[in-house]
């Protein structure tokens, strides 16, 4: 079962970006499989993309990053939600609610 | 707060880019590593862990340009890149860099230097409140056939109580010119400079006195009480800034003036006088002549329609008057804004100035289009290989701009220096007074418009290779090596041939103004100006008003002067050669025209006059001791006044406003003329008067305009003299101080002041010109000769000589820079009969002028040739067809 190559939708990679971190904090790598444990497998994201998503986050002031050690003593850049990223989190979730009721409700629609 | 952590993020981006760069690197890194681990947890082999690992990254590069590309700032970062790129290129190419830098810093220093001339006489404000609503009078004259003119007008005293009394919209007042008079505070008398001005003259400027008040309506009656307004200047340095002066008297012209007043420090009036005195004017004394200079202010509320309406009612019985002496001719009255009026005079030389600084830099553009041009196609193959590698057109594009506007801003800043220094040495070189304005500074408009300027010269001279680059063919390109461009080569040489014809034009303008000079220069003097010393002196003073006094004045100062050892001969006169001299009605009393009323130039002198400046007489006799106060008047008269009243007949024994006998006729002498024509130096009728039989009512109103002269003829040197002068002087009148001395020579170069700096101002930039344009023809043949190395390799052997191959190759220059003087040539025809009105003794064709223009062209244009071409002379045949 290859991972599904969905396309997302603008903003929706920070989205899960955020909410994979509300939990606490995460290298690249951590957020990436998290995003893949979250969405049962739907979204897999590649490192071209992921990088990018992860700076902008951290220049918007949602996130902060620092240097600390992994799993297996490997010096890696762990992100963390900040308080602006958690209102962001917050509002996007809501946001992001209304637009898939409104969707199902559009399909649903006969 | 967000916008905080964005701004920190765009600065850290921007300036820490080596540390964002390296923390990115290490983060691909690591999570390279990661991955490694991850596969080798799940039980992959070290190697297969790698590949895998590498597979899913994707390539550690293209992630960080990912990374790199969505970054903040990233746009401005870039442009950063091409502008470290840019400022790289020109410091590897420090010839072609100095070279543009050089045009540039020249080119926009001359433009940066006269505009703020222009800037200071023409745009700044006026240093007063609500500048636009000041005025002053001028008079358009016109026939049914059009208008014939029109002028600043001055007003007599009938005039002035009409524009007075008759115009609300306005307040208005008058002034009566600036000049030096003696001032005596304590046992000290100083020479001060004294403007004259109506009540009311300092609310036009808007002025409050600092102390006191402005004059009252009272004390500007006639036969008024005198008082004064002093300058804060005068009231600081002469008096102690003494807060009591209000209402002391101060002995100002040899009398008691109460003074109601001090100016603000800093007031600037237009005459820039040291103290103020009421004008007290009437349609007596000069009030009979048009000897007042209005200025005006707006009225709240009203408009300058109004007020120009009521002028020409309120004038509307003189202009009747004036209509009926001068059939068919119609005048009408309009208001003009001050700063206008003011700067009138010289505002045509000033613009024809930025006119030729323009031309400048247009020269310039012209040169660095084709030394731009040059470069550009050397960089053809740099071209080819950046669009192999995928960069668009645009980008292309914007490195040359980049490059362009990184050369026009250190071109810019150069030129301001330059400017600035430039504009040190032209305030150096003029007289004092002669603008109308207190200061030429450097201020934000010219700064902008230098900064405007150089950025046009890049966009100008980029545009040529940035069309030429856009052709770029990249299969040519990249195959050929350095492709002789015949396109380029046609462009360089149009726009050579027109920089020379600019040239052309600058250098005979300039040639015309030198020519003049000289005409000026070397006209003949009438008079033996070596050895004669003049000393000035203000006789504006109550104690003078009597002729007796005067005249002992005159006697005793006299005889002390040829006392002093070495002095040949001493005497006064009103006025000198070289000088701006009074002039006065005129009545012929005898023959076929008596009866005519005429002007003429008005001189008094005193016996000696004519012997100490040693000028010739043609019939009949000098002034001596016999003409005195009681005797028959006489008059000597000059060969112009002959020629123009008597036909060239001799005028001795004809008589002159009823009374007066002319008893010599002496040689011309040149005169700063005011009634022929507008002309430094010409000669023109004067009548020459005894000192002795000068009246009381006429001294008064001379001496308050001007200052006579003593002068002696010394046998040895004239060093020393003034000292002398000075101590005979005091002799006569301890109180008297002289207000300047003056060898005679140095009175011509003050008088030729104004056409020494336009020769000197256009000529500087005609050299300019002439430097650039030889610039450009050497960068063009130097070219030639480094890019047909080959070809000329080639030609030598197969049989040409040096000389053969030098022609073929200055060829293109030369014939360039021909037609340029031929389009010059033509051009001079139309544009230089502007010249007309400022050029004397020559005439716009001057024939000498064009060929000495040819020649020194010529001349240019084979030294700016050959130079280049003689390299041709060291290339070795053998070595450049190896080299291939």
């Amino acid at each position: 079962m290859s991972p599904e190559p969905t396309t997302l939708l603008q903003g929706t990679l920070d989205l899960l970006i955020l909410k994979s971190l509300a939990t606490g904090e995460l290298h690249g790598l951590g957020i990436s499989r998290r995003i893949e444990q979250i969405t049962g497998g739907t979204f897999v994201v590649k490192p071209g993309s992921l990088f990018p998503a992860l700076h902008r986050t951290e220049e918007e002031g949602w996130t902060s990053s620092f240097w600390g050690g992994s799993e297996n003593n490997r010096r890696a850049k762990y992100y963390r939600l900040t308080k602006a990223g958690k209102k962001q989190l917050e509002a996007e979730s809501k946001r992001w609610g209304r637009i898939s009721w409104a969707i199902a409700q559009a399909l649903e629609a006969s | 707060m967000p916008v905080l952590a964005k701004a920190r993020s765009f600065l850290r981006n921007l300036f820490l880019t080596e540390r964002v760069e390296q923390d990115l690197e290490l983060e691909v890194r690591s999570h390279l590593q990661l991955l490694i681990d991850e596969n080798l947890r799940a039980g992959m082999s070290g190697q297969e862990a790698e590949r895998s690992a590498r597979m899913e990254l994707g390539g550690a590069e293209q992630v960080k340009q990912q990374v790199r590309e969505r970054r903040l700032g990233e746009s401005l970062h870039s442009w950063i890149t091409d502008f470290r790129f840019g400022a790289r290129q020109l410091y590897k190419n420090p010839s072609f860099t100095l070279t543009v830098v050089l045009t540039l810093a020249l080119s926009v220093g001359a433009n940066t230097a006269i505009f703020s001339m222009v800037n200071a006489l023409l745009l700044k404000s006026l240093p007063y409140a609500h500048p636009e609503r000041m005025g002053t009078i001028y008079a358009r004259y016109s026939r049914a056939t059009g208008s014939v003119g029109s002028e600043p007008t001055a007003l007599d005293g009938e005039k002035w109580e009409l524009l007075r009394d008759n115009v609300p919209t306005l307040i208005c007042a008058v002034s009566s010119g600036t000049s030096g008079v003696n001032l005596k505070a304590g046992s000290r008398v100083q020479y001060v400079r004294n403007s004259r001005v109506s009540a009311h003259y300092l609310d036009v400027l808007a002025l409050q006195p600092f102390l006191g008040r402005n004059f009252s309506e009272q004390e500007d009656r006639p036969h008024g009480p005198k008082t004064a307004i002093l300058s804060f200047g005068l009231w600081h340095n002469v008096f102690g800034a003494d807060p009591a002066i209000l209402g002391q008297a101060i002995l100002l012209k040899g009398e008691p003036h109460i003074v109601v007043g001090v100016l603000p420090e800093g007031a600037i009036t237009p005459s820039n006088a040291d103290v103020f005195t009421p004008l007290q004017p009437s349609r007596e004394g000069e009030g009979q002549g048009m000897n007042f200079d209005p200025i005006t202010r707006l009225r709240d509320g009203a408009s300058w329609q109004q007020a120009d309406a009521q002028i020409n009612r309120a004038w509307s019985i003189r202009s009747q008057r004036f209509e009926k002496e001068n059939q068919g001719v119609h005048v009408a009255y309009y208001s003009v804004a001050l700063q206008k009026g003011q700067t009138e005079s010289l505002r045509p030389q000033v613009l024809a100035l930025m006119l030729a600084a323009g031309f400048i830099l247009l020269i310039a553009c012209a040169n660095l289009a084709g030394l731009t041009l040059v470069r550009m196609l050397r960089r053809t193959s740099e071209v080819a290989t950046r669009l192999a590698l995928g960069a668009s057109n645009w980008q292309i594009q914007r490195q040359f701009w980049i490059e362009n506007l990184l050369l026009a801003l250190i071109g810019g800043a150069a030129g301001t220096g330059v400017g600035f220094l430039g504009l040190r040495g032209l305030l150096l070189l003029l007289p004092e007074d002669f603008l109308p304005v207190a200061s030429v500074p450097l201020d934000a408009r010219v700064m902008i418009f230098t900064l405007t300027v150089s950025v046009l010269t890049s966009v100008l001279f980029g545009m040529l290779p940035a069309l030429v680059a856009r052709r770029v063919d990249l299969r040519s390109s990249m195959a050929g090596r350095a492709v002789t461009h015949a396109g380029g080569l046609r462009l360089r040489q149009s726009l050579l041939a027109g920089e020379v014809a600019v040239t052309v034009v600058l250098l005979a303008g300039s040639g015309l103004l030198i020519r003049s000079l000289i005409h000026l220069e070397t006209l003949p003097p009438g008079f033996n100006p070596n050895g004669v010393m003049v000393a000035k002196a203000s006789l504006d003073d109550a104690g003078y008003h009597d002729p007796s006094a005067f005249h002992k004045l005159l006697n005793e100062s006299i005889a002390a002067m040829r006392q002093i050892p070495g002095v040949v001969n001493a005497a006064v006169g009103l006025s000198l050669p070289y000088e701006n001299i009074v002039n006065d009605g005129v009545i012929l009393s005898d023959g076929k025209e008596a009866g005519r009323q005429d002007i003429t130039d008005l001189v008094y002198a005193t016996p000696g006059y004519f012997e100490t400046l040693q000028m010739p007489l043609l019939s009949g006799r000098f002034f001596t001791d016999a003409d005195g106060p009681d005797s028959q008047r006489v008059a000597v008269v000059n060969q112009a006044f002959a020629r123009k009243f008597y036909g060239g007949a001799n005028p001795v024994g004809r008589y002159l406003n009823k009374d007066t006998v002319i008893v010599g006729e002496v040689a011309d002498v040149q005169i700063s003329s005011n009634i022929e024509r507008p002309a430094p130096l010409l000669s023109e009728q004067i009548m020459y008067v005894p000192a002795a039989q000068v009246d009381s009512h006429f001294l008064v109103i001379v001496h308050t305009w001007y200052q006579p002269d003593w002068i002696v003829r010394t046998a040895g040197p004239i060093e020393g003299l003034a000292g002398e002068m000075q101590a005979a002087l005091a002799k006569a009148d301890p109180n008297l101080p002289a207000s300047g001395f003056y060898a005679m020579q140095d009175l011509q170069a003050r008088t030729l002041a104004t056409q020494r700096i336009y020769v000197a101002l256009l000529g500087a930039m005609a050299a300019l010109a002439l430097l650039l344009s030889a610039v450009g023809i050497f960068a063009l043949v130097a070219n030639m000769v480094a890019q047909r190395t080959r070809e000329i390799g080639i030609r030598m052997a197969l049989g040409s000589t040096v000389g053969q191959v030098m022609v073929q190759i200055g060829r293109s220059g030369v014939s360039a820079s021909l037609l340029g003087v031929v389009l010059g040539l033509a051009l001079s025809a139309g544009a230089l009969r502007v010249m007309t009105s400022v050029i004397y003794g020559v005439g716009v064709y001057d024939v000498t002028t064009l060929v000495a223009v040819v020649l020194t062209l010529a001349a240019v244009i084979l030294l700016a040739t050959i130079i280049p071409a003689l390299r041709i002379a060291s290339i070795d045949p053998a070595r450049t067809l190896r080299e291939e």
